[in-house]
């Protein structure tokens, strides 16, 4: 087996998507592309044949019903498909839709793979999907703001026709979401029936705050799990989980916590394998308080913010630097760096202020104080505030730091500056819905409560544009915008880290991804 | 007989229906909205649709009054309403969990007990000696040490540098131990204290010094009436540590993955799920006065004086 340390690169829909492919040891299309490396390794494959992988998990996902507050984790587990996937450049790519065709404005075709078979041994067909489609659309809000349907209608036994209420060209990246997971409705109907999916993987026995044990489905449409079994244990606290993989009691560790990394890099029986994500930690300025309204105020503590500084020693190397809320690695994540402004001397000289005899800003009496909200639920955010209040207190500007237990609750109030935050900004692989909650004024996601009339006219240009490379344009466009006008500083795009077993587990990082080392 | 049990039911009805009311207030001004949390569980932003939908849905959207009424139907007729989280009632939630928890809380109770009786024996009979000062020493690190520091520190030994103990799940023995020593030890270490100074304080009683004057054995002097006596106090803080344990131990269940009702509770707190924080609230009161209750009883069959009495 030849492993390799290198950190690969990856983004966070495709590491789902590769997390599936660590379970099902590659997918029909991956596989296919692997076919040839594949063959050579035969007399491996057959040994991993029996091989059961267990992996200390950070969800603890309440059910395996995929259209509900759980379809993540289903998907994760490798048991669930979508109609369509995205590829290495977060494109939409085929899965159990072969095809897809825009007829007009609010109607899409797609055609479905004929070979399918769910995991209770029914064939997938036109129906099938039709019910389950509508299934997640009444059982998940996500799906339904997604999806934004209002007729789905059957052509042919693998034809469907979608018709959308208003034109949603985000449609297709959004069917790769995993609330709209492909089931057999009727699996379903049964009380503490597993659902009957469509991926390489099937649900074996699922335990409540326990774990999630998948087996290989033998039927499996394309090319079948290299892994027999797969068990997923729930384990919430990142210490617990590094602890279960030195200990030898786990073969993968999810999410391991920053600022134990180190244990994993220096102990020689284990390795780091990291994915760029497309979440982003930001700091955002509520664009109604009396200091943030300003600009100026803003463009201050933006510049002030040591990015590289906090990648290398709060996030040990394991990020990039944000420049807007896309990652880079995204088709419409590469923005221009906005170019160097005036100093934080001019800037605040110019606004009225003056420093005082101790040093530190102050106007009209009133010194320069803002209040910064950070939670626990991501330590490194607190830490990031520390770096960011030590690094403002050196060009005069007091920051008080309040950490409080439900952010999205404070934020609601007014009582805040600045707050630390963190989102999933293109779960989809697609800026439109993303966009359109945070940045719309109408909407209560927008925590910043920032107001531009050109940004809400190119959402809603973007909305209406089904070509990739325009909406990609008015994406970027959007971006500048927001940049120019700064209701927040994004700071880091933080990678996935996962700990892992070297030998004995079968899984190595390749260029892009992980794999099973022989595949 | 009868008075005393009517009694003991009406006090119990009485406690459930204030910890209910109290519970409900509590929750309803605690910041932080169940549905907005539900739906960014993944960090994903949600619609305002969403959001208004999922509200209504839960309830969240009726006068709080009819919320209120609703709530206090729930308790007493034993279902304390649906978990936003599971969509499934909560009393069902709470019990699949407990046999965990009660595993979890018995195995703890013993380890404090006999950690209790153990240490406390020895140090009252050397009492002057090494050992004294080694059971000072304990009971110094048993009130001091956090129970996460002391379970990180035996999963770091036991499972990670000796590979003896599984760190972290519910299984056999093995799997219980580290958690039930983490659980009870350092109770157990405090206990064991008040044991040895209630002991010597009988030491010095006369009925003791009658004893030896008849000639009975040092052994059966310890044992019969020095430790019996000695012991009756311990027994309500032991009853009440027990209750706190079968209320579910949020620290050492979520340390070693222990699936049972602390771990279960602290994942709903977080995500505000407000039936099963309430349902819990009423769960553990309910429990606090059965053990006290249970602890009342067992105290008067131990204590002919209070039969009397």
């Amino acid at each position: 087996m030849n492993y390799k340390k290198k950190p690969f690169s990856l983004s966070f829909g495709i590491m789902v998507v590769c997390f599936m492919l660590v379970l099902a040891g590659c997918s029909a299309n991956a596989a296919s592309e692997n076919n040839a490396a594949a063959a050579n390794n035969a007399a491996t494959a057959s040994e991993n044949a029996n091989k059961k992988l267990t992996m200390a998990y950070t969800w603890n996902p309440a059910g395996v019903d995929p259209h509900g507050d759980d379809s993540w984790d289903v998907m994760r587990s490798g048991a669930g498909e979508t109609l369509i996937k995205l590829n290495e450049q977060l494109q939409p790519a085929a899965w159990l839709a072969k095809e897809w065709k825009q007829e007009d404005a609010n109607t899409w075709t797609l055609k479905l793979e004929n070979n399918v078979t769910f995991h209770d041994g029914k064939k997938m067909d036109a129906e099938s999907v039709k019910a389950s489609l509508l299934r997640s659309i009444a059982n998940s809000h996500l799906a339904k703001d997604l999806l934004l349907v209002k007729d789905i209608e059957v052509l042919a036994p693998d034809e469907l026709k979608i018709i959308t209420t208003q034109p949603n060209s985000a449609i297709i990246s959004s069917l790769a979401d995993p609330s709209t997971i492909i089931l057999d409705v009727d699996s379903m109907k049964e009380a503490g029936s597993y659902p009957a999916m469509t991926g390489a993987f099937k649900i074996k026995q699922f335990t409540k705050d326990v774990s999630l044990v998948v087996e290989r489905y033998d039927g499996y449409w394309g090319q079948p799990a290299k892994l027999k079994e797969v068990t997923m244990k729930f384990v919430t606290d990142g210490n617990t989980r590094l602890m279960a993989l030195q200990a030898g009691e786990v073969d993968v560790a999810t999410d391991i916590p920053i600022d134990s990394i180190e244990l994993v890099e220096k102990d020689s029986k284990l390795e780091v394998l990291s994915a760029p994500s497309v979440r982003t930690h930001m700091v955002l300025f509520n664009m109604n308080s009396a200091l943030f309204k300003e600009k100026a105020n803003r463009e201050v503590v933006d510049q002030a913010i040591p990015r590289e500084a906090i990648i290398e020693s709060v996030m040990r190397g394991y990020g990039t630097k944000a420049k807007s809320p896309f990652p880079e690695i995204l088709p419409f994540g590469k923005v221009a760096e906005q170019a160097a402004g005036e100093t934080t001397e001019q800037l605040l000289t110019a606004g009225g202020w003056q420093k005082n005899a101790a040093g530190m800003w102050e106007k009209e009496g009133k010194p320069f104080e803002a209040t910064l909200l950070t939670f626990p639920h991501r330590p490194e955010l607190s830490v990031m505030a520390e770096v960011i209040q030590n690094q403002l207190l050196n060009e005069g500007i007091t920051v008080k730091i309040r950490k409080v237990e439900n952010i999205d609750a404070e934020l609601a109030k007014s009582d805040w500056d600045l707050a630390m935050y963190s989102m999933l900004t293109a779960h989809t692989g697609d800026p439109q819905y993303f966009l359109n909650i945070f940045y719309q004024s109408a909407s209560e996601s927008n925590v910043s409560h920032y107001v531009s009339k050109p940004l809400e006219t190119v959402i809603n240009k973007l909305n209406d544009t089904p070509a990739t490379e325009a909406r990609n344009a008015l994406a970027i466009q959007a971006q500048d915008i927001i940049n120019e006008d700064l209701p927040q500083s994004f700071i880091v795009h933080p990678d996935n880290v996962f700990g892992v077993r070297k030998g004995g587990n079968g899984l190595c990082s390749a260029s892009d991804r992980i794999l099973l080392c022989d595949s | 007989m009868l008075r005393f049990w009517l009694e003991r039911v009406a006090q119990m009805l009485l406690v459930i229906f204030c910890v209910a009311t109290l519970t409900f207030i509590l929750m309803r001004v605690s910041p932080g909205d169940p549905a907005r949390i539900l739906l960014t569980t993944h960090n994903i932003p949600a619609s305002q649709e969403a959001i208004d939908a999922l509200r209504e849905e839960m309830g969240l959207t009726d006068s709080l009054w009819s919320q209120y009424i609703r709530w206090l139907g729930d308790v007493f007729t034993w279902q304390w309403g649906t978990s936003y989280m599971s969509k499934e009632p909560v009393a069902g939630e709470l019990l699949k969990r407990l046999p965990a928890t009660l595993e979890l809380a018995s195995a703890g109770a013993l380890v404090m007990l006999l950690a209790t009786c153990l240490i406390g024996l020895v140090t009252a009979i050397f009492s002057t000696g090494l050992l004294d000062r080694m059971g000072r020493l304990m009971a110094l690190l048993g009130a001091s040490i956090p129970s996460f520091w002391l379970g990180f520190l035996l999963i770091y030994f036991f499972s990670v540098r000796l590979g003896w103990l599984p760190s972290m799940g519910r299984g056999g023995l093995a799997h219980l131990l580290m958690p039930a020593v983490t659980l009870g030890l350092g109770l157990g270490a405090v206990y064991a204290r008040v044991l040895r100074t209630n002991m010597l304080e009988m030491n010095n009683q006369n009925f003791v010094k009658a004893s030896r004057a008849r000639g009975l054995s040092k052994g059966r002097i310890l044992i019969f009436q020095v430790f019996k006596h000695a012991f009756l106090p311990i027994l309500s803080m032991l009853g009440t540590s027990f209750a706190f344990m079968l209320g579910g131990n949020v620290i050492v269940e979520t340390i070693f993955s222990w699936p049972g009702v602390g771990k279960y509770i602290i994942e709903a707190i977080t995500a505000r799920d407000y039936p099963v924080i309430q349902g819990y609230v009423v769960f553990t009161s309910f429990l606090f006065v059965a053990i006290h209750l249970a602890v009342e009883v067992f105290y008067v069959r131990l204590d002919p004086r209070l039969r009397a009495s």
